[in-house]
């Protein structure tokens, strides 16, 4: 047997003892409870804030911080089995994939593309997985393949969700936009979609816990372990805004967003620069009342 | 830990089940569906068009046309690429290239009860009326519902270049031009005589005869009651027999905007009159 396959056979034992003491992360193993609720939306489209936001909801005793928030709204690729099976039910798990049929209840993100685009390129420079001057325009064409990141396209991940379950009493999609807008009233709809026993002011608490500034404020503080050997000239929460993409965006580029994604965007209620509403294809929101509810 | 230990093992030496943990490849082509859609019967088509010198059987069906959830990783890796590998999941952004088979749900109903039955999922005294409603919720199935599954694929991938919607029903009534599709779209060039081949020697009557001789040697039909076939009737339609008019109505108003799309007449008028939907974009062609 050669050096390499033994090598090969020690980092699977080792993984197989880990796995034993339950210090590996579960990833998409992770055993779903039957209350188990799900955070889901593609990266960058306002999840890490969400998650502040519901973990100062859950636990009002104990305000979130970087350090403690693997633990709180855990996530399948970063919380450890052992933490995950010590957890208080029901779990609220963050979650990036595309349509799962196991998670129970589902609470999904929606961002305008053409801000998670400008977000995902910048993101990527501060974590060095691209080059610092990167073309955006080459960044935009692999994100409309679905080729800057493992969870697919910004429009197959909506459209696998929405297309299953939009009307679904175990679905509740939010925008990202509305979040920004109005936060207390986009939360009071998770309150009620969960049955959370949480009372205005422990709503308003929580928006204050999650605030972009106590967060940037956090963040430097904790350096938070989450992205370790990233740039620390550059913040992971950024503007926390919505529309900078009028701005930052070429509008060759917004063309090209839109070209794709021009019906469900249209279908979000993100109102397309460059097309006609007689151009915009129809989109057929098929999910109404459609599955049964679990 | 002791299981945790052996786990630890087999899979230091690649000998654990894939499960749905296996590499991907990007050249992997993927034939897809919901359970009781025809996926077997395609993979039967499939293996006697590409292995025309061989005798294709369920003793064998699992190595020829892989099902990496009951295969080893190790024996995945080792297939010759490209690919081609059954799958039941749903979408999955893994697989670039998927063959999706779509079955009118009024059959699926139909088959997966009396799968079911076979497998011992359900109670032996569960009548067809009482499947419905766990049916429709995706209770009987670990893939989730059937709109779901189709929803899924459908919803995102239709008319990219990658993707081939076939219909069970198509299959049926033309077998031979389908599986001409299909080869097309796998890059198989097989002349008519070699597709009326693959088709005679994947027929249900010859389907049957196998599955009475090897049906203990497949994990599909393995330890399961031996009495109802796995191989039924392999027809289009028969839910008019066989479902109650309710329950056929709770199918069609549950999902009558894809069953539109797909084409499936509705027994509802009504629900048959609202206009087919467009489906969206979703994806770029890779």
């Amino acid at each position: 047997m050669g050096s390499k396959a033994k090598a090969g056979i020690v980092k699977h034992l080792v993984a197989g003892l880990k796995r034993g003491l339950g210090l590996h992360t579960p990833g998409k193993s992770l055993v779903i409870l039957p209350d188990d609720i799900f955070l889901v939306s593609f990266p960058k489209s306002g999840n890490t804030w969400t998650r502040f936001l519901l973990a100062n909801l859950r636990f009002p005793d104990k305000p979130a911080t970087w350090a403690t928030i693997d633990w709180m709204i855990p996530d399948p690729t970063g919380t450890t089995k052992r933490d995950f099976d010590r957890m208080p039910r029901p779990r609220i798990i963050k979650s990036h994939e595309c349509f799962d049929p196991r998670y129970p209840r589902v609470i999904y993100i929606v961002r305008d593309p053409r801000d998670v685009v400008v977000s995902q390129y910048h993101y990527h420079r501060k974590i060095r997985k691209i080059e610092d001057d990167s073309p955006l325009e080459k960044f935009v064409t692999r994100f409309l393949l679905g080729d800057t990141c493992p969870h697919g396209s910004w429009g197959q991940n909506v459209a696998t969700w929405l297309y299953t379950c939009e009307g679904s009493s175990r679905f509740l999609r939010l925008r990202y936009e509305d979040l920004i807008a109005d936060t207390p009233r986009e939360l009071a709809k998770v309150v009620s979609f969960l049955q959370l026993p949480a009372k205005p002011e422990q709503i308003v608490q929580a928006v204050e816990r999650s605030s972009a500034d106590r967060m940037r404020k956090l963040e430097k503080e904790q350096q938070h372990g989450l992205y370790k050997g990233s740039r620390a000239d550059m913040s992971f929460v950024r503007a926390a805004g919505s529309g900078g993409w009028r701005k930052d965006l070429p509008t060759d580029q917004v063309a090209r967003l839109e070209a794709a994604w021009g019906p469900l965007m249209h279908h979000l209620g993100y109102e397309l620069a460059t097309l006609p509403p007689s151009e915009i294809g129809e989109y057929a929101p098929l999910g109404t009342a459609i599955t049964a509810p679990r | 830990m002791i299981r945790q230990i052996q786990y630890a093992v087999k899979r230091a030496f690649g000998l654990d089940l894939a499960g749905r943990h296996y590499t991907v490849y990007p050249d992997d082509t993927f034939l897809v569906s919901y359970p009781k859609s025809g996926n077997t019967w395609v993979r039967f088509l499939l293996a006697n068009l590409i292995y025309p010198n061989q005798t294709v059987g369920f003793s064998n069906i699992n190595r020829l046309l892989p099902a990496p959830g009951v295969l080893s990783k190790r024996f995945l890796k080792k297939l010759p690429r490209p690919r081609i590998l059954k799958s039941h999941e749903p979408f999955d952004v893994r697989f670039r290239r998927v063959i999706y088979l779509v079955r009118d749900p009024r059959d699926i109903a139909v088959s997966e009860y009396h799968f079911d039955l076979k497998k011992r999922y359900i109670s032996p005294s569960m009548t067809q009326e009482q499947f419905i409603k766990p049916f429709l919720a995706g209770e009987t199935s670990s893939y989730g519902s059937w709109w779901e599954h189709v929803a899924s694929w459908v919803g995102p991938c239709y008319s990219q270049p990658r993707f081939l919607l076939v219909r069970y029903e198509d299959l049926l009534s033309d077998p031979v031009g389908e599986t001409a599709k299909i080869a097309e779209f796998l890059s198989i060039k097989a002349d008519e005589e070699r597709l009326k081949s693959a088709v005679a020697r994947s027929s249900a009557d010859r389907m049957r005869k196998l599955e009475q001789q090897q049906s203990k040697q497949w994990t599909g039909t393995k330890n399961t009651r031996q009495e109802i076939p796995f191989v039924r009737e392999a027809k289009a339609g028969g839910w008019k027999e066989s479902l109650p008019r309710h329950c056929v109505e709770e199918i069609e108003v549950a999902w009558f905007p894809l069953m539109n799309f797909l084409g499936y007449e509705l027994q509802n008028a009504e629900l048959d009159n609202k206009a087919m939907p467009v489906w969206v974009r979703a994806g770029q062609s890779r």
